[in-house]
């Protein structure tokens, strides 16, 4: 594939995901009140007629066939009004939309793997259809001439509307008058007489409209034609409808097309995707609704302006890259010691242009960090989703709260915090919350079960907690069961309750017997875990039996700058990110505390913590190896918490976090603590320490 | 091959005749431990030197550490270690030569770099002793008689120097 197709696909893939984002958004909220509003249909009508073009254009065919047959549907249901839908059509609406929604992105998760779309969706199709036909067949008031329905093509009949007999003419336009503007035939007569004005060559139906004044009920209903012998005097026509006050909407009717099928394209549609008459359904037609200045908004859709643009996710980690080599280089320059040989008026100078230099490149900084910035909205839609599929298959009462969704994340951080959000809503959607109403009111709660999502700010970390009003967790239960597994690594009577719920996130726990199609696979809680430290957060949980379960995940803003302290080991220079260290001191020897391994162990505030020799444990050379000549780090990862000896402190600075080169993954360096690197201000490389990792390579594999 | 590079071929030019055919390829020797090693033009990007080497811990040795060059982070391998040599001191002749392989990007240290020369690579032949060589895939005899051996950049590359 060429670059340009990529680019195309990119887009391509971009644009159907949000939109499907923003259809799973509506039928979610439109759900809730078991109605679409018009806007909606609209939208849902435009979002399918779209993802239909795009799809067709890029060759994906059965996408573009699915989006087509939804697009009929709600053509169908724009046309009469969702008020037409008999109740239960309604739900049976909903589900087979959701799934619709399902199976576009599934058709647009195989695109993007690059793996054959499907071959056979006639079923689906056929289902899509057989609901129109269900729905158009009841839905029909009485008299209506609609033959077989199910097709796209009833509506205009339906309207009474049909295209008035005129052989010649190449082109119709439809128009409506403003309700309520009472003498409909005289105004639509006006309209007539302007257009003759400027020369214009048309017929217009109904003909008589002039003298006739029971052709007002006709245009009220079914609006008046003009008939139009060539496109070049439409077109003419058309501007100066424009212009003409009292026009509710108008459209242009092609009567080959109109015929059999329906109104053809209108101006939106058809100046980007011109469609295959064979095979042309019914193309929106998109009221190009003239208003009078300061008249009420139409009921269709204004085409809003959005202030923004999609970029390539890779420009914008070398913009950051770029941003972070220039404040680098900018420390370089300014720390340079050929300054001291400026003489003393140049170099103030030097130095008052050099901090007006600092404030820009912090603001450059803090604008391309901002840059990568994404509400957390779109995770927490998806849980919406999720919730509402869970709550008809389990077959419980619950409701979503989400608050703070327009919380800033990292863009990779959004990325991989989706997974376990979605595993813990499942979770308390399945486990946390009681099987039945009944069993809750018995309890004394709301029949209603609420599963609560937030999100906040802290300094800088982002703060996302679920929690559910279920059954919450019984420690003693945990610790059983951890007994049982054979998971626990002391006495049990030692377990605090924080320690006892903390087992549930140790691999290869999982309290619920039975394996479900959300939850219990075995892989749970410590996936959640795993996932969350691996973009440096942690994971917290507190529960209450009979209240409910909080679990609270505390992430980093953002993983490509961390403000760390340099430490030195010999030649080499770490940097330990500042959110990890507690406190640095001295000790004296005798503080020191030895185990029947000779390990080293130091009493901080009463507890005594393991002590981690940075320089023997990664082998470096070093002139200071007693306790009393280096200097002790207490650091703390998520709930480990140990000292680090060191050789000295330099200072502290906002580094750049680099990945190391891929030539050393087979070395398992990350396991071993070492989880990046970053340029220094003289040009040399510091490595960026984990403290959680080396704790774990360090402490828990001796 | 262009005419002109063909010009450039003093050597062996009655073996080329011989063969019937020829691919010449420009290669820049260097040396390491007592070895004069040849290799592609095409893989390098660059030579550099006088230049610090971080150390990265719990790597076998014979990875020197990494190399800032210009903002970019790449790896630098000490071919004598690679080896099996000793470390010898580095000087003002050691030079890290930037090899960029199937765009995995990374430095060898080398005790020094000769020059660029062509060479003929049907001249090269498989080197006869039956153990199998870390580093090298062939060798050649040039026309001042000396010997080269044939870098094998890919093992490096693809990690099968251990």
């Amino acid at each position: 594939m060429d670059n340009g197709m990529e680019s195309m696909l990119d887009t391509y893939l971009y644009e159907t995901n949000s939109l499907l984002d923003r259809l799973d958004e509506m039928l979610v909220a439109d759900e809730e009140t078991e109605d679409f509003s018009t806007d909606d249909v609209n939208e849902i009508f435009r979002i399918m007629h779209t993802i239909k073009g795009s799809s067709a254009m890029m060759e994906f065919g059965s996408l573009s066939t699915i989006a087509h047959r939804i697009e009929d549907l709600f053509f169908y249901i724009r046309d009469k009004g969702i008020s037409s839908l008999a109740h239960e059509h309604r739900k049976e609406l909903f589900n087979l939309m959701f799934r619709s929604e399902d199976q576009l992105r599934g058709e647009v998760a195989k695109v993007e793997s690059g793996s054959p779309l499907s071959e056979n969706i006639d079923a689906f199709t056929a289902e899509i259809e057989g609901f129109l036909a269900k729905i158009s067949g009841t839905g029909d008031s009485a008299g209506d001439k609609a033959p077989e329905a199910g097709t796209s093509g009833q509506t205009s009949a339906e309207d009474g509307s049909a295209l008035p007999d005129d052989p010649q003419a190449a082109c119709f336009i439809h128009i409506f008058l403003e309700e309520g503007v009472g003498m409909e035939n005289l105004r639509a007569y006006m309209i007539v007489n302007a257009l003759k004005e400027v020369g214009a060559d048309f017929r217009y139906y109904p003909a008589d409209m002039d003298t006739n004044s029971d052709t007002c009920q006709t245009i009220i209903d079914s609006g008046f034609f003009l008939a139009f012998d060539d496109q070049e005097s439409t077109a003419m026509a058309e501007d100066i409808l424009k212009t003409q006050n009292h026009i509710r909407s108008y459209e242009m009717v092609e009567p080959t097309a109109s015929a059999a099928e329906t109104p053809a394209p209108a101006a939106e549609a058809s100046a980007s995707q011109p469609e295959k008459p064979a095979s042309a359904p019914a193309t929106p037609a998109a009221s190009s609704t003239k208003q009078e200045s300061g008249a009420a908004a139409p009921a269709s859709h204004a085409p809003v302006k959005q202030s923004l643009i999609s970029v390539n996710l890779s420009k914008l980690d070398s913009l950051v890259d770029i941003v972070g080599e220039i404040v680098i280089t900018e420390s370089m320059v300014t720390a340079s010691p050929e300054l001291a040989h400026l003489p003393r008026d140049s170099y103030d100078n030097f130095m008052q242009s050099a901090r007006q230099l600092r404030k820009l490149t912090d603001d450059l900084q803090d604008i391309s960090m901002s840059l990568r910035m994404v509400p957390i909205s779109g995770v927490f839609q998806k849980m919406n989703r999720i919730v509402r599929d869970m709550r008809q298959k389990l077959n419980k009462d619950v409701r979503l709260t989400v608050i703070g969704e327009n919380t800033e994340v990292d863009k990779t951080i959004i990325d991989s915090i989706q997974d376990p959000i979605m595993h813990i809503v499942r979770n308390s959607m399945d486990h946390g919350i009681e099987e039945t109403a009944e069993e809750r009111i018995a309890a004394g709660k709301d029949p209603q079960g609420e599963v609560i999502l937030s999100a906040s700010h802290s300094s800088s970390e982002v703060v996302i907690s679920i929690s559910d009003d279920g059954y919450g967790m019984d420690a003693n239960k945990l610790l059983a069961k951890a007994r049982e597994k054979g998971l626990l690594t002391k006495p049990e009577n030692e377990y605090s309750q924080k320690e006892a719920l903390g087992l549930i996130m140790l691999p290869g726990f999982s309290t619920n017997q039975t394996v479900t199609e959300y939850s219990g696979r075995g892989v749970g809680m410590d996936v959640v875990k795993k996932n969350i430290e691996a973009v440096g957060g942690t994971v917290s949980l507190t529960s209450e039996l009979g209240v409910g379960t909080t679990i609270t995940m505390s992430i980093p803003l953002t993983l490509a700058i961390v403000t760390g302290m340099k430490v030195t080991v010999g030649n080499s220079i770490f940097t330990i990110p500042i959110s990890n260290i507690r406190q640095s001191f001295k000790v004296r020897n005798e503080e020191v505390v030895l185990d029947d391994c000779g390990h080293e162990m130091v009493d901080r505030m009463g507890t005594f913590y393991p002590i981690i020799r940075l320089h023997r444990f990664y082998n470096l050379e070093t002139e200071i190896t007693s306790i009393e000549d280096g200097i002790l780090l207490w650091v703390e990862a998520s709930d480990r918490s140990y000292c680090l000896f060191v050789d000295d402190l330099i200072d502290e600075q906002q580094v750049v976090v680099k990945s190391l080169p891929s030539f050393f993954n087979e070395f398992g360096l990350k396991n071993a603590g070492i989880t990046g690197c970053t340029i220094l201000g003289d040009g040399n490389i510091s490595i960026i320490l984990d403290i959680l990792t080396l704790y774990m390579a360090a402490i828990e594999t001796i | 091959m262009s005419n002109q590079e063909e010009a450039l071929v003093q050597n062996a030019q009655d073996f080329e005749e011989a063969e019937g055919k020829q691919s010449i390829e420009r290669c820049l020797t260097f040396e390491s431990g007592g070895l004069v090693m040849f290799l592609s033009t095409e893989y390098v990007t660059e030579i550099i030197n006088d230049y610090p080497i971080t150390p990265i811990p719990l790597v076998p040795s014979f990875i020197k550490g990494v190399i800032n060059v210009r903002g970019r982070i790449f790896p630098a391998l000490d071919i004598r270690l690679c080896m099996g040599m000793p470390q010898l001191e580095y000087t003002n002749k050691t030079c890290i030569i930037m090899l960029n392989i199937d765009s995995t990007v990374l430095g060898i240290v080398v005790d020094s770099v000769q020059k660029v020369m062509d060479i003929d690579l049907n001249q090269v032949h498989p080197i006869p002793i039956k153990r199998r060589q870390k580093l090298l895939d062939g060798m050649v005899t040039v026309e001042d008689g000396r010997v080269l051996m044939s870098f094998d950049y890919k093992a490096l590359a693809s990690g099968q120097y251990n």
